[in-house]
């Protein structure tokens, strides 16, 4: 997903991991979307063929985009492809520049945390709830905020890094 | 200190009027010790997040209805099964003495204190096709329920088509013929305007689902035996009000949807309805073998 | 001083660059901890931001416009569109305009649009010469359409939050405003067009430009579908969305032959990368939103309006001015919720009909969706059309302008949105 060609020795190994991490969140949640679009289908049919709605398919739906959007977005932080608005301190001398993106870096990594611990706490006081229509633990739509977390924290790690090499952020 | 209070329905509803009543009565009779303040529309989010949030203390009040509460507090299922109740003077009976303690008791479990209960209306099926009055006429309909088991049971044994669908999405399916009906009581036939394309109401009453007032354990905790006694007064009073507007505004629903060229009709055999229910019962009480006596209680009551 | 805190938070966020979505989240966590408030509310509130059923067109509108695009429909029906109006100057500016209110009028959310419309038109319109920002910007204005023309989820949202107001009166008001906006866009889309100095090519001829009719039904089906599968009433929106996505599949894979395993892949990758950044910026914005409403920001602005003139003409374009900067902010949907019961009984204090203001209150908000700091729209265009924000803000404003004329004269004139659901009565 990204070019480490420039990076040796265990920067690349860590590299090469992370990049597989990123591109197996992109992989699932590309599964999840498919069939987010195959259970509709099956919506459909079972209405108007099977005159029986099936009844499961609105909250699986529900549970999957979650899954989608926390999976996608989690490696939406190792590509930098979330929405920012970095005009501002690109327009700023270098001076206040870099710690403003010593400052950013940080500030993905801490909100990662918070979204890891949280998902975490989420995920624990919810299990014991079930899903009305499909019977499965209430938990598992915090799981995946728990994942992104924990994915954001290890990418903006990676990140920080970058910065002290005076990369880019 | 600030009481904040969840509720779903918007502030000209009977539950938030009798909810804004409840808040004066306490902020006047502590003297400010407690101010309730409402937060109406649901704005601070749906019901289940509600219940999280006040079990946490971050809300001090909650409007629940038990409906959803299933889910939380499994005794409170008992009041989602279809004619558990004859009528909604029965309910009132009930709920306000033993058995509603009952209830009570397993939400103080979950760190809820129930004070009073709320009417939530008896809800029947209405749709865009026919009159029911029979179960044969649900044969063949598509119709939304909530997102509950026995409510799919429900219409399923009825010989209907259970849709379980957003709230929000029914109107428009109606309209397009996603879906051929839905299940509510007059007041909120009336204001989703659901009555403008379905155009047909039939009195079953299957659900009459009561809701509380529950103050969040933690919050009730920190109160003087005075302050909880001025509390649970006002929320007594607050239900007394909440019953009398709910009645009002059922009937001028009723009229509104009426004069807006809804039929209305009662069910020819209520007793077909309830017996097409029995396959539910058995099957609630089996997986559930400790509410049976609960279920039995509630049929007692006169 | 709660308030500053978490304003000052996000500012910092934007500043320093971090992504908004998490800008808006650790913002609200600071507020969280400084009320007190359990945090675990503030990530509740970022799952059920999500967890909502009329959500789910958005990733099935996505996906389909990537297929469409990996799948060779979009070339097909673009090459229809060049070859209808190639020759006016500007036309592919007209012909976005024009879409997004017919396709508005099916998929009832702006964002759908932005990325339906985006991700097929934007590639071609700078192949053929227009510049990216030009793109984004008719893209992003134009798919506000999509709130006010029927069927609008939104609509239904403010009817319930209003109280007793028809939804079908509602869905017929905002028609004639609706096209009223398009127009106003489109004057605005051949004006720079022009000013730019874009391409008008040659027409090509009756015969070719029905080649290219026939070639393109097959993929325009895929519109037939979903504009048929909700008008006919066999599938809701969403419902709709998901068979548009099998339709395209169905239609590349065996009518063009296209569709390669590998461009299958990309486009559910695009797919992937567009809705989780979307739905995460939704989550986010969801619990940013729910400490706005505790400290009652709506409210706090409800009663500096009436305190500031008694003049109806006066409080309405202040609410129009609240309305814009709330929309600047806050999520539409949780923004009809809060915002209905305050301001209604002002408006209709001043004598204006419930029906009326909803349609002002979605131009209003969908204007919202695409300024920064927080506008959804503006972000998918971006994303679609591969800009940074600020590109596209620079030169946006002859479009707001457009917006803003349209939003004028609907406020004042009552006509505009009274006239159709009069003639229901
Ligand atoms: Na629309
Ligand atoms: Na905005």
């Amino acid at each position: 997903m990204r070019d480490g060609t420039s990076l040796g020795g265990l920067e690349a190994m860590i590299f090469q991991l992370f990049d597989r991490i990123a591109r197996l969140c992109v992989a699932i949640a590309g599964i999840g979307l498919v069939g987010l679009i195959v259970i509709f289908g099956w919506l459909v049919f079972g209405r108007y063929v099977l005159n029986d709605t099936p009844t499961w398919v609105e909250q699986v739906a529900l549970l999957l985009v979650v899954w989608i959007t926390f999976l996608g977005g989690a490696a939406g932080v190792w590509t930098r492809s979330h929405l920012s608005v970095d005009f501002i301190r690109e327009s700023l001398p270098p001076l206040i520049r870099t710690p403003l993106r010593w400052v950013c870096a940080i500030g993905v990594l801490v909100f990662g945390l918070f979204l890891a611990w949280q998902g975490g706490v989420l995920a624990a006081s919810t299990w014991p709830r079930v899903v009305p229509m499909i019977g499965i633990s209430e938990g598992y739509r915090a799981v995946p905020m728990a994942i992104c977390g924990a994915c954001t924290v290890l990418f903006s790690l990676f990140h920080l890094y970058e910065l002290t090499k005076g990369g880019q952020n | 200190k600030e009481w904040r209070t969840w509720a779903i329905h918007p502030d000209d509803y009977p539950n938030v009027v009798a909810l804004n009543a409840f808040a004066e009565e306490v902020s006047a009779k502590t003297e400010g010790r407690v101010e309730p303040s409402v937060y109406a529309n649901g704005i601070l989010g749906a019901q289940p997040d509600a219940i999280e949030q006040v079990r946490s203390g971050a809300l001090a009040v909650g409007n629940f209805n038990m409906g959803p509460m299933g889910e939380i507090v499994p005794a409170t299922n008992v009041l989602s099964l279809p004619f558990i109740f004859r009528d909604e003077d029965q309910m009132h009976t009930a709920m306000d003495g033993e058995i509603g303690q009952q209830f009570s008791d397993a939400l103080a479990e979950q760190g809820l204190v129930a004070l009073s209960w709320f009417d939530g209306g008896s809800r029947s099926f209405y749709n865009t096709k026919r009159p029911i009055v029979t179960p044969a006429d649900m044969e063949g309909l598509k119709f939304r329920v909530m997102n509950n088991d026995l409510y799919v049971q429900m219409v399923d044994e009825l010989g209907g088509n259970a849709t379980p669908m957003a709230y929000g999405e029914v109107y428009q399916s109606l309209k397009t013929g996603v879906i051929d009906g839905a299940e509510n009581n007059y007041p909120s036939f009336d204001s989703s305007n659901h009555f403008e394309v379905a155009k047909y109401y039939s009195v079953t009453n299957h659900l009459i689902i009561p809701e509380c007032i529950c103050v969040s354990t933690t919050v009730w905790d920190d109160l003087d035996d005075t302050d909880k006694a001025i509390v649970k007064e006002a929320a007594m009073n607050a239900a007394t009000i909440q019953r009398d507007l709910w009645a009002e505004r059922s009937e001028a629903s009723r009229a509104e949807v009426e004069a807006a060229g809804v039929e209305i009709n009662e069910v020819s055999d209520p007793a077909a309805f309830q017996s097409a229910m029995e396959p539910i019962y058995a099957r609630f009480i089996s997986e559930n073998p400790d509410l049976e006596q609960l279920i039995r209680d509630i049929q007692a009551v006169e | 001083m709660g308030l500053s805190l978490l304003f000052g938070m996000f500012a910092l966020g934007l500043i320093c660059g971090m992504p908004v979505a998490f800008a808006l989240g650790l913002a609200t966590v600071a507020g969280f901890l400084y009320e007190g408030l359990p945090l675990f509310i503030g990530f509740q509130r970022v799952l059920s931001g999500i967890s909502i059923f009329s959500l789910l067109a958005i990733p099935f509108f996505i996906f389909a416009g990537e297929l469409m695009m990996q799948g060779g429909i979009a070339a097909r029906l673009v090459r229809l569109a060049s070859s209808a109006v190639g020759s006016v100057r500007g036309g592919l500016g007209v012909v976005n305009v024009a879409s997004s209110m017919l396709f508005g009028g099916i998929s009832g959310s702006a964002v759908a649009d932005t990325s339906a419309l985006g991700s097929i038109l934007m590639p071609v319109m700078k192949e053929k010469g227009y510049d990216a920002d030009y793109a984004v910007n008719v893209t992003v204005t134009s798919s506000v359409a999509g709130v006010v023309i029927p069927p609008s989820h939104n609509m239904i949202l403010y009817a319930v939050a209003a109280g007793g107001i028809s939804v079908s009166k509602l869905f017929i008001a905002g028609i004639i405003p609706g096209v009223l906006m398009c127009l106003c866009l489109g004057i605005v889309a051949y004006w720079i067009a022009v000013k730019r100095g874009y391409p008008a090519e040659t027409f090509p001829g009756w015969k070719y430009l029905g080649v290219a009719t026939v070639v393109a039904l097959p993929g325009l089906m895929t519109a037939v579908i979903i504009v048929g599968g909700v008008l006919s009433g066999v599938m809701t929106v969403t419902e709709s969305g998901a068979f548009g996505a099998i339709w395209a599949v169905l239609v590349t894979v065996f009518v063009y032959r296209e569709l390669t395993w590998a461009g299958f892949k990309t486009a559910v990758t695009s797919a992937v990368r567009t809705t989780s950044l979307v739905m995460l910026l939704v989550a986010t914005a969801s619990s940013f939103s729910y400490l706005l409403t505790l400290y009652r920001v709506p409210d706090l602005l409800a009663t500096a309006v009436t305190g500031m003139s008694d003049n109806p003409l006066v409080i309405l374009l202040m609410l129009n001015l609240i309305l814009l900067a709330l929309g600047m902010i806050m999520d539409m949907a949780a923004l009809i919720l809060i915002c209905t019961p305050i301001f209604l009984p002002v408006v209709v204090g001043i004598g204006m009909d419930p029906i009326q203001f909803g349609v002002v209150l979605m131009m209003n908000l969908g204007l919202g969706l695409c300024t920064p700091p927080v506008g959804a729209c503006l972000f998918v265009g971006c994303v679609v059309g591969g800009i940074r924000i600020d590109q596209a803000v620079r030169t946006i404003w002859p479009f707001y302008l457009a917006i803003l004329a349209a939003l004028m004269l609907v406020t004042y004139v009552p006509a505009f949105s009274m006239f159709l659901p009069g003639l229901m009565e």
